[in-house]
């Protein structure tokens, strides 16, 4: 495997998170709740969904526009922070 | 999960009391959970880091960012057949899971008819994908082949697979429903024998027609194994390579150049790791959406 | 009377023969092939073949190419069946018996793995299965092949322990059985029919994969598969040679489903799949 930086700190941020969710479980057991998306979600499916759709967000910017990718990340973040929040 | 998933084929069912939490039950799970990680994991960061270089080989690389991703989006060719794997599949789901369920429905339940049925109805699911392939790139031919020269010369349609596009398309998508019907059939008929014999009484005793009895008891009891049925086909079909590889080759021209078939040419044929680790994430993203998306809409409609 | 049917369509048994008949059809075709010599088969159309010959069962038979990748693709599959199982059986217990943390999620996880497009990691393979000595073994398609079956394995296995009530492990424990004792001298015997059906499924489909299959190979560990696409030579399509050798992969299948034909029934009813 040849790993550069941003791969490594991407799967390294993806580890760090995991881990975090982990141990917020522990000390408060997720509740699932209906927020705007319409469905049952718990944190877990709301951190699924929201990594999902930043993942889109970032796969469609760079498909249609050549505009700099820091914005399309900061955009695909709040996506990914709105769903989080009140997904 | 297990809870909503069990719960959509016991639908009816007294809900079991609750599961006991116990996080030692890990232990159980760590076995998958390392070989999947071996299996899956440790070759998707793999495909990360390439999708990110320029690899000419393994200490001469350079860092080129997401101009992989860039490239590979906006490629035609990519989108072209993405175009034509969206379309393969659906024209799949909507030959395939209404035949399955039909073909279900009248497979015999009781003596020897049950065995024959079964291991018949299963046989083209056991044939290897490239024999699935062989099979019909000697069958449709308008040669040699029984399909193709039986549509030649007793129809009197000019059908030629190697060289119409339309032709080729028809070829692989009927290859597909001969293939894979069964797959849904199988499922449907375990669904179907599943239901508890009170409710067939019951549309007895109302003299129901047979097509209101399976509306309204078959069909809502199949959800469950549809579930299933239509993820499983979805999925292999969207990721569909040895069959048409075999029959058309991609071809005639692109005609049935269904993303896979593009994929593996650039990662296998032109050796081209970089772009075709970037394809490799998108086509695994979009798997990965659409898959939920079916998932979450089957097993939590209806509650 | 014992009806576990409902009602049958009066025309319904003719219409599944007439369907399981076209099903045939094209295998027939290819079983005609294989018995006939390539310059009948490429010489003339006909319904029923003029010369019977065996020539092409022969050489599949003789030369060691061809019944030697027949025999690896017996051999990795079995032993992916086996490994897939082991491992498979107390994950899918667990999924069926306890809740814990992050268990949803584990499961979708492991079924998205189900769902990864192969040609996605046929780059990584070949460079993963080389640098760890691997590389065309028969272990090493079994172990890249669970990629696939040990998500589909515990998906099937879970479905069918769910339907075995929680009491009768409670009852074991009261009684004194620890939890692997219970495990293999109680349980596994409960869910035979399932551990059946999913030891099918993973036959199956690590018999029919073909592409990762071709990729982490080269001689010793050969699937037939890839053997199959060796027939164009100068000479053209050998048709009746490459026929001959697709009835024979049909074989094992064929006998595998016969074995577990009564728990395919039964066993899909309780079980997920």
């Amino acid at each position: 495997m040849v790993w550069t930086v941003p791969t490594a700190l991407v799967f390294a941020g993806l580890v760090v998170l995991l881990a975090a969710m982990a141990v917020w479980g522990r000390i408060s057991p997720p509740v699932a709740r209906r927020g705007f998306l319409r469905i049952e979600t718990d944190r877990g499916d709301r951190l699924y969904i929201g990594l999902i759709s930043a993942a889109v967000v970032l796969a469609g910017w760079i498909a249609v526009t050549d505009l700099s990718m820091w914005l399309a990340l900061g955009c695909a973040l709040l996506v990914a922070l709105v769903i989080g929040r009140w997904g | 999960m297990s809870e909503q998933s069990t719960g959509a084929v016991q639908a009816d069912e007294p809900r079991p009391a609750l599961k006991r939490k116990d996080n030692r039950a890990w232990w159980l799970v760590l076995p998958v959970v390392v070989s999947v990680a071996f299996t899956a994991v440790i070759p998707l960061m793999t495909v990360v880091n390439f999708s990110v270089q320029d690899v000419f080989s393994p200490v001469d690389r350079v860092f080129v960012g997401l101009e992989w991703f860039r490239s590979i989006s906006r490629d035609p060719e990519v989108r072209a057949a993405l175009v034509r794997t969206l379309l393969f599949s659906a024209q799949v789901l909507l030959l395939e899971i209404p035949l399955g369920v039909a073909l279900a429905v009248v497979m015999p339940r009781r003596g020897l008819g049950v065995s024959v049925a079964l291991v018949l109805v299963a046989l083209p699911l056991l044939i290897p994908w490239n024999v699935v392939g062989t099979i019909w790139q000697i069958f449709a031919r308008g040669d040699i082949g029984l399909g193709g020269w039986t549509i030649n010369n007793v129809l009197g349609v000019n059908f030629n697979y190697t060289l119409d596009s339309t032709d080729a398309w028809i070829t692989v998508l009927l290859m597909d429903v001969w293939h894979w019907t069964p797959l849904v059939a199988l499922l449907a008929y375990a669904g179907l024998r599943s239901i508890p014999e009170p409710y067939f009484q019951a549309a007895q005793i109302d003299a129901a027609s047979a097509w209101a009895t399976f509306r309204h008891i078959q069909l809502p009891r199949l959800r469950g194994v549809l579930t299933i049925a239509v993820l499983l086909r979805f999925m292999d079909s969207f990721m569909i390579y040895t069959e048409p590889f075999v029959v058309t080759g991609g071809g005639p021209g692109n005609a049935t150049s269904f993303l896979s078939i593009l994929l593996s040419k650039i990662a296998v044929g032109q050796f081209d790791v970089g772009p075709a680790a970037a394809f490799s994430l998108l086509y695994f993203l979009l798997v990965q959406i659409l898959c939920y998306v079916f998932f979450t809409v089957l097993t939590r409609s209806g509650r | 009377m014992t009806r576990t049917t409902g009602r049958r369509l009066p025309w319904a048994r003719t219409v599944f023969w007439l369907y399981v008949a076209t099903l045939m059809l094209p295998l027939l075709w290819m079983f005609g092939m294989s018995i006939r010599p390539n310059e009948d088969i490429l010489g003339s159309f006909s319904l029923v073949p003029q010369r019977v010959t065996f020539d092409n069962y022969v050489t599949f038979f003789t030369d060691s190419s061809w019944y030697s990748s027949y025999l690896n693709s017996i051999v990795y599959t079995s032993l992916n069946a086996v490994m897939s199982l082991i491992v498979a059986l107390p994950a899918a217990y667990a999924f069926s018996r306890f809740r814990f943390a992050g268990d949803k999620h584990l499961f979708f996880w492991l079924l998205t793995n189900r769902m990864a497009p192969p040609a996605v990691f046929l780059l990584p393979f070949f460079q993963i299965y080389q640098s760890v000595g691997l590389f065309d073994t028969h272990l090493g398609v079994a172990i890249a092949h669970m990629l696939f079956n040990v998500p589909l394995a515990v998906w099937i296995l879970e479905g069918f322990m769910s339907g075995i009530p929680r009491e009768i492990d409670e009852t074991a424990a009261i009684d004194g059985y620890s939890l692997p004792r219970f495990f293999v001298r109680i349980f596994l015997p409960m869910i035979r029919s399932a551990i059946g059906v999913t030891a099918f499924f993973c036959f199956m489909f690590s018999w029919v994969e073909l592409l990762i299959a071709r990729t982490i190979t080269s001689v010793n560990a050969k699937p037939i598969a890839a053997t199959m696409t060796r027939t164009v030579s100068a000479a053209g399509v050998d048709w009746g040679l490459l026929a001959a050798a697709g009835v024979l992969t049909i074989v094992p299948g064929a006998i595998v489903i016969w074995f577990v034909r009564n728990y395919i029934a039964k066993g899909f009813a309780l079980g997920r799949v």
